[in-house]
């Protein structure tokens, strides 16, 4: 926290807005962590409130309102990205979208506190249609709430932050060491994930030839060309492999019912 | 899963990228196997 105080007395609200605008397209950089830092150099008199508050809010809307403007003319493509990191990235556009809907447009107000939701919130927002200027008003509401309720956190806390930094500063190497711990369970976590997983590599596989080849012979009557995608079904000009047909991935048990166990199946997602 | 319920399943190598890749046909897909998300217009 101290380092990050000095970082931002130098470097000022270049620094914030760049943070805080990182954040608002999706970045991984803490932007509460530089309000907190920038409401306790408000409180130092390093830097002032009626130029740091109107500039850190705007560099959030402009980054959301990009966003915005990537899902209205995407149509559901950077969420179906987005949703790639996501647990099931299957059903996280679905989903994501009725929560969006049902939770109706206040959503936007409180999304930036959500992490995950805060930078799905805007380019979901596109996706739906929701008009630019409604937008626009609960966007800056909830950016407003953001960059004010971090900002004074720091600043009524100044103090309180100056001794949370002595303190990690005393106890940097206990962070350290947990740190490198953390890191090392993630990668025994992952090869964990890899093997359990090796089962699926006895499903054979084939080659985008072969599989031509097969449907230009006498073989073509008993394949079936599967398309298991989600995200290749929202947009009206979505396509598919020829001839092939669709299940929904999130009900395979009811969609397997309708599958004929005469032909091979040759499955395909994006 | 296909193949616990006696499917004879196989995986196209790189999707529908590969496909595309390689130029083979495609389609649009149909308007009723469309997803129909909410929307607030």
């Amino acid at each position: 926290m101290t380092d990050l105080l000095a970082l931002i007395s130098r470097h000022g609200y270049i620094l914030v807005a760049a943070v805080v605008f990182a954040e608002s397209i999706g970045l991984p950089v803490p932007a509460a962590l530089a309000l907190v830092a920038a409401g306790a150099a408000v409180a130092a008199h390093v830097l002032r409130a009626p130029v740091l508050l109107p500039l850190a809010l705007a560099a959030m809307v402009l980054g959301d309102c990009l966003l915005f403007l990537a899902g209205k003319y995407s149509g559901w493509a950077l969420l179906g990205f987005l949703c790639k990191v996501s647990a099931n990235p299957e059903t996280c556009i679905l989903r994501s979208a009725e929560s969006f809907y049902k939770r109706g447009r206040m959503t936007l107000v409180i999304a930036k506190f959500i992490p995950g939701v805060n930078t799905m919130g805007p380019p979901l927002a596109g996706s739906m249609k929701m008009p630019f200027r409604q937008f626009l008003r609960f966007d800056t509401a909830g950016a407003a709430l953001y960059v004010l309720a971090y900002f004074g956190l720091g600043y009524l806390g100044r103090n309180f932050l100056k001794a949370i930094g002595q303190t990690f500063q005393s106890a940097g190497h206990t962070v350290e060491e947990v740190l490198l711990i953390a890191v090392a369970g993630y990668i025994a976590y992952r090869i964990w994930l890899l093997r359990k997983n090796r089962i699926y590599r006895v499903v054979p596989r084939i080659q985008v030839q072969e599989l031509v080849q097969k449907l230009a012979s006498e073989e073509a009557g008993r394949i079936l060309v599967v398309d298991v995608r989600s995200h290749g079904y929202y947009n009206a000009e979505a396509a598919r492999i020829k001839g092939s047909i669709r299940i929904e991935p999130n009900n395979l048990e009811e969609e397997l019912k309708r599958l004929p166990r005469d032909k091979d199946v040759y499955l395909y997602c994006t | 899963m296909l193949r616990e319920k006696g499917f004879n399943a196989f995986i196209l190598v790189g999707g529908l990228a590969a496909w595309r890749k390689a130029g083979q046909p495609l389609e649009i897909v149909p308007r009723e196997d469309l997803v129909k998300l909410p929307t607030f217009s």
